[in-house]
Parts: structure tokens; C-alpha cells; sequence
């Protein structure tokens, strides 16, 4: 498992934009104790070493004209995974497709503009020949994230 | 989302959520007062959830994600919301959502490993309300999305 060397500066950093990609490198320094340039030094040491990749937006898709968003399990015929997920990554209004182990053989995240076009999708996919179950579960109210349930700490323990 | 500039100031935070207001002000030629101010209505109007970080997950020692469908007791002391409150506070739980369809909650979670994966159904089996839960690991596919789900 790889686990980079990080101290309580760059946890700080971190956790403070896993809250809010904007804030202020001021506002870090103050809360690390440390000064702005050493933050800007040690957020650009997060990037080089590859642990932060980028900051982003978290937006609801359903404010973008994706009323509805589901994911499915999806059962297929043995050996046949890869040809299906293949299938799957074609599809524009997959947003996310990953192999699953354990009660279903592949995961999806979709969204689309009306129940009618989340439900050709549905279609669409149980149509493939080699797809044997499709289970959709719709998502209802807002759905709650929390990028700072990540754990940090441990890393700090690798350094011990 | 209603003007072609809310459209732009969206889809330059998004590749950059860091990326300044004069910056963006410089680029599509308006003033940074009018930026600020969209980006404000976004914000207000929720069309704009937040921001964060994306960090690589093997880097900060995970080994994957984790996906665990929930049902959930008929019950009036314990409603689905208190579910999902529980939830969202447990450690590695990213992404918490109520869905209709074959399952009642469907909770993601990032794991370090197969241990650690037990440790988290185990946790999450004995929240109270919980009647039967399903999960999966997800395997092959890290591509992170993270603007809508961030995984």
C-alpha cells in the first residue's frame, strides 16, 4: 500500500480544503502557525508528490439538467465482465462504471433529464446480450457528501 | 445555472477551484465584482454545493471504495434521515444517499483494505434501524468524478 509521508502542516492544508477548495492560504497559515509562503511551498509539494491531483466544484447535477440520478447493479454472464463494462463506458449518461465484487458484478452511476430516459437507459442495458440482471435504485432528496471523512492521520503514523 | 456566465465561471472552477476572480474576470471580460457576484448566486442558490480538494486515495493509503446498500427498518422511533446522519459522520463514508428502488440508503466508503472493509459493515450493520445490508468493493476502475459524487 502506498503511503506518503505527510506531517501536521500538510494535514492541515488538506483538511482545510477537502472543506472549501478556496480558502485562503492566509487563513491556513494562520490556523498551522506557520507562514503564507510555507504553505503555498507545501501545497505545491502536495501536488508535485501526487496526493492532491486538483480542486473542484461539487455541484448537484439535478441544477445542470439531470433531474434523476441512479445507480444499478448489474449482473452479466460469466467472463463476460469486460465486454459489458466496455458497453457500459459508451453510454453519456454513465458518469461512473466500475467492476464489483461481491454481491453484483458491476456498478454504475447514471443521470438523466426524466425518469422516461433513466428508464431507455435501463432498457438500453438489459438489452445487451450478455447482461442477465439489471437492480436500479433511484436517488431521492439531497444526496450528503463528506470529503473529509477521509482519514489522514495514519499517514502521520508512517513517519514514526 | 441561467446565464452563459454562471455557465463559464462553473466550468472554470471546476477544472480549478482555486482559480482566482480577476482571473476568471480577466478572461471573460467582465469585471471581478460581476464574478464574485455570480459566483455568489450559485453559491446561494445551491446550484453550487462547495469545493475540495481531490486527492489520489492509493497515495493517502486506500486501497478502494466500497459500496453498501442499506435496508432500513419500518420504524417510527429511527427515520432514514437519522440513518444517514450516522452515517455521514463515520469515518470513510464519502457519499450518503436515500434511494427508492431495491434498496433504501446506499452509503459509499473508502477502505485501506479487507480488514478494514469488515470493520466498516460491522460498524455500519449495527447502527441502529439498519435491517439488511448488501455491499460490494469496487475493483479495476479508480477514475475519480469528482465534481458530482466525489469519487
Amino acid at each position: 500500500m502506498a503511503r506518503q509521508k505527510i506531517d501536521k502542516i500538510d494535514i492541515t492544508i488538506l483538511r482545510n480544503l477537502q472543506r472549501d477548495a478556496r480558502t485562503k492560504y492566509s487563513d491556513i497559515a494562520k490556523e498551522a502557525q506557520v507562514s503564507v509562503d510555507t504553505i503555498i511551498k507545501r501545497y505545491r509539494r502536495l501536488q508535485k508528490k501526487g496526493i492532491i491531483t486538483n480542486t473542484t466544484l461539487l455541484l448537484d447535477p439535478r441544477r445542470f439538467g439531470d433531474e434523476i440520478i441512479a445507480n444499478f447493479n448489474i449482473d452479466v454472464e460469466p467472463q463476460s465482465v469486460t465486454e459489458v463494462l466496455a458497453f457500459l463506458e459508451k453510454q453519456p449518461d454513465i458518469k461512473f462504471s466500475t467492476y464489483a465484487m461481491g454481491a453484483h458484478d458491476l456498478f454504475i452511476i447514471a443521470t438523466a433529464r426524466n425518469m422516461n430516459e433513466m428508464n431507455n437507459l435501463k432498457e438500453k442495458i438489459q438489452s445487451h446480450n450478455m447482461v442477465r440482471e439489471v437492480k436500479i435504485s433511484i436517488w431521492v432528496d439531497q444526496f450528503l457528501l463528506c470529503p473529509q471523512n477521509f482519514e489522514l492521520e495514519p499517514l502521520l503514523e508512517a513517519q514514526r | 445555472m441561467s446565464t452563459p456566465l454562471d455557465k463559464e465561471i462553473v466550468n472554470y472552477l471546476t477544472e480549478d477551484a482555486r482559480m482566482s476572480f480577476r482571473k476568471i474576470a480577466k478572461i471573460t471580460d467582465k469585471s471581478t465584482d460581476t464574478i464574485i457576484n455570480h459566483y455568489n448566486s450559485l453559491m446561494e442558490s445551491g446550484d453550487i454545493r462547495g469545493s475540495t480538494v481531490v486527492v489520489d486515495i492509493e497515495e493517502i493509503g486506500y486501497q478502494g471504495i466500497a459500496a453498501f446498500e442499506i435496508d432500513v427498518t419500518s420504524s417510527e422511533e429511527i427515520t432514514s434521515d437519522q440513518i444517514m446522519e450516522t452515517l455521514i459522520e463515520m469515518p470513510n463514508v464519502i457519499v450518503s444517499t436515500k434511494t427508492v428502488g431495491d434498496h433504501d440508503i446506499l452509503a459509499l466508503a473508502v477502505i485501506h483494505d479487507l480488514e478494514h472493509y469488515q470493520q466498516i459493515s460491522v460498524e455500519i450493520a449495527q447502527i441502529r434501524g439498519i435491517k439488511n445490508l448488501t455491499s460490494d468493493i469496487w475493483s479495476g476502475n479508480k477514475k475519480i468524478l469528482p465534481k458530482y459524487f466525489i469519487i
